[in-house]
């Protein structure tokens, strides 16, 4: 089949249940960095889904967090005392940093959590800055593969606004899409 | 390839109102048209349209390392110096992509002809991956459509696919913009972001009039939070002379489309594409236009003209068009002209959809003139199987 099995919406529909897996409820994500089970409960009541998070996360570590060759050039990424050697199962042993927390992400439908979650590993670099691993390449992305850690911030920055429309100037009748 | 008309549904326009599309009209004139509709062949599409179009799309991709350190091919392009560093950053370090469209010119004999890659603010979107979805599954239900009939629409599934795979590459808030007054690009955007909701990622919405600066060069939206990643629905080529376009490289905005597609959406990558593979089966032959007279056999194409606007069509039998549009002082291309071949005297341009990296879906435009313009209705496509067997008479 060269089509879709289904096409949902979300937001965008006003009929109660139009297609399969329609909802007319704001659509919207929870998500936040818990450094042990005991802070993601305390913070979303969910137990369950804290502990199969916290599980994934630390069974993702050692695959998908970064490597290095030897303890210095870990620990100088990532603080004093806060790496360990590891094997990949496959006699080749490396270092990476502790798992000091895990991310949790999940849908919310009418204010509560729908089933299934995102979790990874979340580090600490030496700077106190969170961080998770990235996404390899796959599926519908062909290139990109790495290891590579991008930072985590679940909480936005604020900065005092000192000028709006300085974008959209350029004018036209039917919109800016080709 | 086929064009066949069929009863519409009656109740299509409800269905319309239900599901956002509140743009099946446009300035009273009909835009979403299920008339009638195109039928392919699998082996159609999946051998002169989705082959090709992964092909094209990984040729264009492998040019860019080489745009970035070319002053040359940057000024061929058009790109404004300021930026150059900018885009080329963004290319190495891979920011991600969501989407393009690019156009061909096909009638189901002879390879597709690209046209154009529509890589940075493509529309058209929502009618291809949902409205023409749910067209074939109510014509199938109702029984006129053949059975077993299909659609080369994976567009919604890719989507959703391709937000949930950068999902954590993208700097929280996550904003969709485009301009206002636009129902279009509204609609469009308003689609997008439904997407990205399904992938598990909170996002909102904004005009991109709303969007503020800050004292030390951020972006900000409304409540004065600054902007982690963008999606805008407005050309990168326009944002860099606006007013806030000097604060883009140091603002720590990941905007998407990515400032590397200003190399990609851009007629320009035509000569580059011809030079690089001259004489491939899908490409037309392209120069860079140095403002003579246009010769016959060749089409004439400002390097951002968007809905087919400011083209200049010298035909081989001599009769010239010309459309009207604001992209009247910039640089030019020319292209080998492969005019749109008629059916019933509507003129049907593909448009492939690329999500990621995969050719995903099609949807299609028909105009009545050979140039598609803004004008230009969206009609419904199916892959209908062959006959079978031969009558021997």
């Amino acid at each position: 089949m060269k089509r879709s099995k289904t096409a949902a919406l979300l937001l965008m529909s006003t009929a109660p249940l139009l297609l399969s897996a329609c909802d007319r409820s704001e659509g919207a994500a929870r998500e936040g960095v818990y450094t042990s089970v005991e802070a993601c409960v305390a913070q979303t009541n969910d137990r369950s889904t804290c502990q199969q998070a916290f599980d994934k996360a630390q069974k993702d570590a050692a695959a998908t967090g970064p490597r290095f060759a030897n303890r210095e050039a870990c620990e100088a990424s990532y603080g004093k005392e806060q790496c360990a050697e590891r094997s990949d199962g496959a006699s080749h042993s490396f270092f990476g940093p502790l798992m000091t927390g895990f991310f949790l992400s999940q849908m919310l439908r009418n204010g509560s959590p729908m089933s299934g979650f995102n979790s990874s590993p979340a580090f600490r670099d030496s700077n106190g800055g969170w961080q998770q691993p990235a996404p390899g390449g796959a599926g519908v992305y062909r290139s990109g593969a790495s290891s590579a850690m991008v930072p985590i911030n679940a909480t936005a920055d604020h900065a005092v606004t000192t000028s709006r429309s300085g974008f959209g100037t350029s004018g036209s009748s039917r919109g800016f899409g080709s | 390839m086929r064009r066949i008309a069929l009863a519409e549904r009656p109740d299509w326009r409800s269905k319309a109102a239900e599901c956002g599309f509140g743009f099946h009209t446009i300035d009273d004139a009909p835009y979403w048209d299920e008339s009638a509709y195109y039928a392919f062949s699998l082996r159609e599409i999946e051998h002169d349209i989705e082959a090709p179009s992964e092909e094209l799309h990984a040729m264009a991709l492998d040019l860019l390392d080489g745009i970035v350190v070319d002053e040359q091919q940057l000024r061929q392009l058009a790109i404004p110096e300021p930026y150059w560093d900018w885009i080329a950053q963004s290319w190495r370090e891979r920011q991600p992509h969501l989407y393009g469209r690019m156009d061909f010119a096909y009638d189901g004999s002879g390879p597709a002809k690209l046209y154009e890659l529509n890589y940075d603010t493509p529309t058209s979107l929502y009618e291809a991956a949902f409205f023409q979805w749910q067209w074939l599954e109510d014509q199938l239900g109702r029984g006129q459509l053949p059975a077993g009939s299909d659609q080369f629409n994976s567009i919604y599934e890719s989507l959703v696919e391709a937000f949930g795979t950068i999902a954590r590459r993208l700097p929280r808030p996550f904003h969709f913009a485009a301009v206002r007054d636009s129902a279009e690009d509204q609609g469009t955007i308003a689609y997008l972001r439904d997407c990205a909701l399904q992938a598990g990622i909170d996002c909102g919405m904004l005009a991109i009039e709303d969007i503020g600066v800050s004292a030390d060069g951020r972006f900000t939206d409304l409540d004065d939070r600054v902007i982690g990643s963008l999606f805008k629905l407005y050309p990168l080529e326009d944002m860099f002379r606006e007013t806030f376009g000097a604060y883009l490289p140091r603002s720590g905005l990941l905007l998407i489309e990515p400032p590397w597609k200003a190399l990609l959406s851009n007629k320009g990558i035509l000569p580059l594409l011809w030079d690089a593979h001259r004489g491939h089966p899908n490409l037309l032959a392209a120069e860079f236009d140095d403002g003579g007279e246009l010769p016959r056999g060749w089409v004439r194409k400002p390097l951002h003209s968007r809905e087919g606007a400011n083209i200049a069509m010298h035909l081989d039998d001599g009769r010239e068009l010309h459309t009207a549009g604001p992209y009247r002082d910039g640089p030019c291309i020319r292209q080998a002209c492969h005019p749109l071949t008629g059916f019933d005297g509507h003129y049907p341009l593909i448009g492939s959809w690329i999500v990621g990296d995969r050719a995903c879906g099609i949807g299609i435009r028909e105009d009545n003139s050979l140039i598609t313009r803004d004008s230009a209705r969206f009609v419904p496509h199916a892959i209908v199987e062959e006959a079978r067997g031969v009558l021997i008479a």
